[in-house]
């Protein structure tokens, strides 16, 4: 199947892939030494490609961009990785800079990185895919719960991931259940149950705008709104 | 498997690398959150963002907003921004290409347009000649163009001004979806040579 992906580069630089395709290749070529550097040499093409099409704007654009600029909060930078005996794959993204170590370790916990550098696991690639996005973020719960859970989303990919670990068992019958908090309260995002030894993996689609995350345990089917108590939170 | 470690590879290589041209001291002052630094890049890239926005999109209100789109989410990701993945030109390029495709990708007529698409040369001097505004970037990729197959060329044009998938240009060209693809590879390939082009 990464054959196939490999020559989906040149397309995918185009933006002529298909919703699928385009996201099947996003949690590939992060990892991928050739792909990485096919993209960036076929993107530049592009980049020429669009100057010949030049146009001057409506002069009242500008107005409009400087004062939307000024309500538009930017992302983090992402600190370069001082851990040098962490990953041996590194995931430069759509452009941008080296992980943060808690990221990385991230990636470890999902089970990423393999010694031979490739993974064949699906939601271990749809992690790296958000964590490839150039607005990913991340963020740690914490709270009485036991366990740890990390929380990782892209806004402009549409998409979340859960990671956790040590998390404690529920009964039959009951779920975890995330929440994204916002300005209208909690809405629900996704529901969770560790495996035996205690590891979360779930990736879902992201749905608004996060303010902060919370976990509760919910009936099994999940709850439209929170009924039990918060056990890991975080804000963002 | 390369033994070095990728990590400390990528940040030797990015130490080394000075600021080469002023867009890229801009941005990273766009990533320090200066709002003078945004205007300058405005000022450099905003009829590249436009124009290429206007050839995928052709709704002209629909162009004016996403451009708008364009520069809040360069804004936004600025702090971002590593010159060792690709100048500020490819990377804002990318951006407004990007959205200006997923735009067209939701449109209901979508197929709509395809059917008139298919009829057209997609680089069209006349229709583009009012605005564009500059002939040496648009003639040195015109001569690029023209050095590609005929097959390759077409490709590429309904792939990337066209805003087709690959599969859609496949029925357009009434040839396979393989095809296609080597097509669009093959000529980005040639085209990077035949202009020098580097990440």
């Amino acid at each position: 199947m990464n054959d196939d992906l490999h020559h989906l580069a040149a397309a995918y630089a185009l933006d002529a892939l298909s919703v699928d395709e385009r996201r099947a290749f996003e949690a590939h070529y992060p990892g991928c030494d050739i792909c990485s550097s096919e993209v960036d040499d076929y993107r530049a093409v592009a980049g020429e490609l669009a100057r010949a099409t030049a146009e001057e704007p409506p002069p009242a654009l500008f107005g409009q961009v400087i004062a939307q600029i000024e309500n538009t909060r930017q992302v983090s930078a992402i600190e370069e990785s001082n851990d040098v005996s962490g990953p041996r794959r590194a995931i430069p993204g759509w452009g941008y800079g080296v992980l943060a170590a808690a990221a990385a370790l991230l990636l470890v916990v999902v089970g990423v990185v393999a010694i031979n550098g490739t993974s064949d696991d699906s939601p271990t690639d749809e992690f790296a895919a958000i964590l490839a996005q150039p607005d990913a973020e991340l963020a740690s719960l914490a709270g009485e719960g036991t366990g740890s859970l990390t929380v990782v989303w892209s806004p402009s990919q549409g998409r979340l991931g859960v990671s956790g670990e040590g998390v404690a068992a529920v009964d039959d019958g009951r779920t975890y259940e995330l929440w994204l908090l916002d300005d209208t309260g909690a809405r629900p995002a996704g529901l969770f149950r560790p495996d035996e030894s205690g590891r979360v993996v779930l990736v879902t689609d992201l749905e608004g705008q996060p303010g902060g995350w919370g976990v509760t345990i919910e009936p099994e089917s999940g709850s439209p709104q929170p009924t039990g108590d918060i056990l890991f939170a975080a804000e963002v | 498997m390369d033994a070095v470690n990728p990590l400390r590879r990528l940040r030797s290589v990015s130490a080394a690398e000075p600021p080469e041209d002023g867009l890229t001291a801009c941005m990273q002052r766009a990533g320090r959150g200066d709002h003078g630094a945004v205007a300058q890049l405005y000022d450099e890239l905003s009829a590249m963002v436009f124009g290429i926005v206007r050839r995928v999109v052709r709704d002209p209100a629909r162009t004016e907003e996403i451009t708008q789109e364009v520069f809040v989410e360069m804004w936004r990701l600025a702090p971002r921004y590593d010159r060792s993945r690709g100048s500020v030109r490819s990377w804002v390029s990318t951006i407004a290409h990007r959205r200006a495709v997923d735009t067209v990708r939701s449109d209901q007529s979508a197929r709509d347009r395809d059917q008139r698409e298919a009829a057209r040369q997609p680089v069209d001097h006349d229709e583009v000649a009012e605005g564009v505004i500059d002939r040496f970037d648009q003639d040195r990729v015109k001569r690029a163009l023209g050095t590609l197959t005929e097959g390759q060329r077409e490709a590429i044009e309904l792939a990337y001004y066209g805003g087709h998938t690959y599969r859609e240009v496949a029925v357009l060209l009434d040839c396979a979806e393989g095809t296609v693809k080597t097509r669009i590879r093959d000529g980005l390939i040639h085209l990077r040579d035949e202009m020098g082009v580097t990440a």
